[in-house]
């Protein structure tokens, strides 16, 4: 097995089967994991930011710091490794919010947020979600099996 | 509450003594490098005396002069001394790498407490630095290079406290999820003393300058700090906008408290925290190469 980390703003498929897709220390930040079981295909997403209209250039330049310009090309790059839609498997983790931090100020519910419009829109369902409170959270994803893993501030690794 | 322990034949001392007494078990900053955190802190001094200080040592000026030429600053130019660093970085910049050089090593251990592998403490730690010194600029406001300095040393109580934390994680955890305490409040609770507290010790024992010391104390409670200190609610920022991009957080997650009050102070939206965080994307590649030239990383 070897592992493919997905930094901060960054997006990584798979086909490979022998591929795990890992994500660490997401605060307010968004790790999105599909994956098809049929194909074998994964794809792991850690956004930073809810809308890219606030700055359209940075979204040019790395369209996967957001969540309206990341999402979309998550979902489009395994539908194009052979992904189907109603297969997927579809896991959220992230969107911790520091101790009372309300309002626009909080990055991490925005980020959930804009998440559950578009799923919505899209009628794309949530298999498994641990979002919010104040965990940093990290996400491991076996595109061969499809197993994933959560890791929440503290404890270990844990299947989900 | 702090616990009494019986060592042996000697006497008595409390939990916080004990914990105290390993502030000697860190390796000091050197003299040079404490000469550049007096005059950083020092508003009334030249930083052109900082050349003189530094142009004499030549390990702090290889490893600077390495950092000047590393990727993060893009430099056209290659720089070969210490005058010509300062001619294209400025002296705060250049005070500011030499700290950062000439600290690292305290920082390179792993934190198991705060479930920090090697290295990422220092990444934590220069990342806040970076964030809480463009803050500084683009708000024009408080010392550069004391915010910069106080920014990557206000955890240096974590090096000490992190044993502890482990022995009473589970206690911690349990009154961060169950009674709302944050992480700092539990550890002052359950052990006695917190992290930014005995920070606070180690940078006196160390006789760092009292406006740093009282930086590092009160960067999880800039409310603590005078009202026309800019300084403290600019590291308190950087602190609080590094844990929501999540670089090298540990166990204490983003558990500590947000004062919005204190972010209004500094007139500083949440347009502006949008782009902060943004503009820290572009910046991360350039930030993991200082932290390796410096001290690790993940």
């Amino acid at each position: 097995m070897k592992n493919l980390v997905v930094g901060v703003a960054d997006m990584k498929l798979s086909d490979d089967p022998e591929v795990v897709l890992v994500t660490h220390s997401l605060g307010s930040c968004i790790g999105l994991a599909i994956h098809d079981p049929v194909a074998k295909v994964g794809g792991l997403l850690h956004y930073m930011l809810p809308e890219s209209s606030f700055d359209k250039s940075k979204a040019q330049k790395n369209p996967y710091m957001f969540g309206d310009t990341g999402i979309p090309l998550l979902f489009k790059g395994a539908y194009g490794l052979g992904a189907k839609k109603g297969r997927l498997r579809v896991i959220v983790a992230g969107a911790s919010h520091i101790l009372d931090q309300n309002g626009l100020f909080n990055i991490g519910k925005r980020n959930h947020t804009l998440l559950r419009k578009m799923f919505w829109k899209n009628n794309v369902m949530i298999d498994f979600e641990d979002v919010g409170g104040t965990a940093n959270r990290t996400i491991k994803l076996e595109v061969g099996t499809g197993q994933a893993w959560l890791k929440t501030s503290g404890t270990g690794l844990r299947k989900i | 509450m702090a616990k009494n322990i019986r060592y042996g034949a000697q006497e008595d001392m409390t939990e916080i003594d004990k914990i105290l007494s390993e502030i000697v078990t860190l390796k000091p900053v050197s003299h040079i490098a404490h000469r550049v955190i007096d005059l950083c802190c020092d508003p009334q001094s030249s930083l052109r005396e900082l050349v003189e200080v530094i142009k004499y040592d030549q390990s702090i000026t290889a490893n600077l002069l390495r950092v000047c030429n590393s990727s993060y600053f893009g430099l056209m130019q290659k720089i070969v001394s210490v005058q010509q660093a300062v001619a294209y970085l400025g002296l705060s910049k250049v005070a500011n790498l030499v700290v950062m050089g000439s600290t690292a090593y305290n920082f390179k251990t792993a934190q198991k407490g705060y479930d920090l592998g090697e290295g990422e403490l220092w990444q934590y730690s220069v990342a806040s630095a970076i964030i809480a010194q463009d803050l500084a600029e683009k708000k024009r406001l408080g010392n550069i290079s004391l915010v910069f300095t106080s920014a990557l040393l206000k955890d240096i109580g974590k090096l000490i406290l992190h044993t502890y934390v482990k022995d009473s994680f589970e206690e911690i955890n349990t009154a961060v999820q169950t009674r709302g305490l944050s992480f700092i409040e539990a550890e002052k609770e359950i052990i006695g003393i917190d992290h930014a507290g005995l920070g606070a010790k180690v940078a006196e024992s160390w006789n760092f300058p009292p406006v740093m010391v009282d930086i590092i104390r009160n960067h999880h409670n800039p409310n603590r700090a005078p009202s026309d200190d800019p300084n403290t609610p600019i590291v308190y920022l950087a602190d609080s906008i590094c844990m929501m991009i999540g670089v090298g957080l540990g166990a204490d997650g983003l558990a500590y408290r947000y004062y919005q009050e204190i972010v209004n102070r500094l007139e500083f939206s949440s347009h502006d925290l949008q782009k902060t965080i943004a503009a820290f994307w572009e910046k991360i590649k350039g930030v993991q190469e200082l932290v390796n030239l410096s001290g690790g990383g993940r």
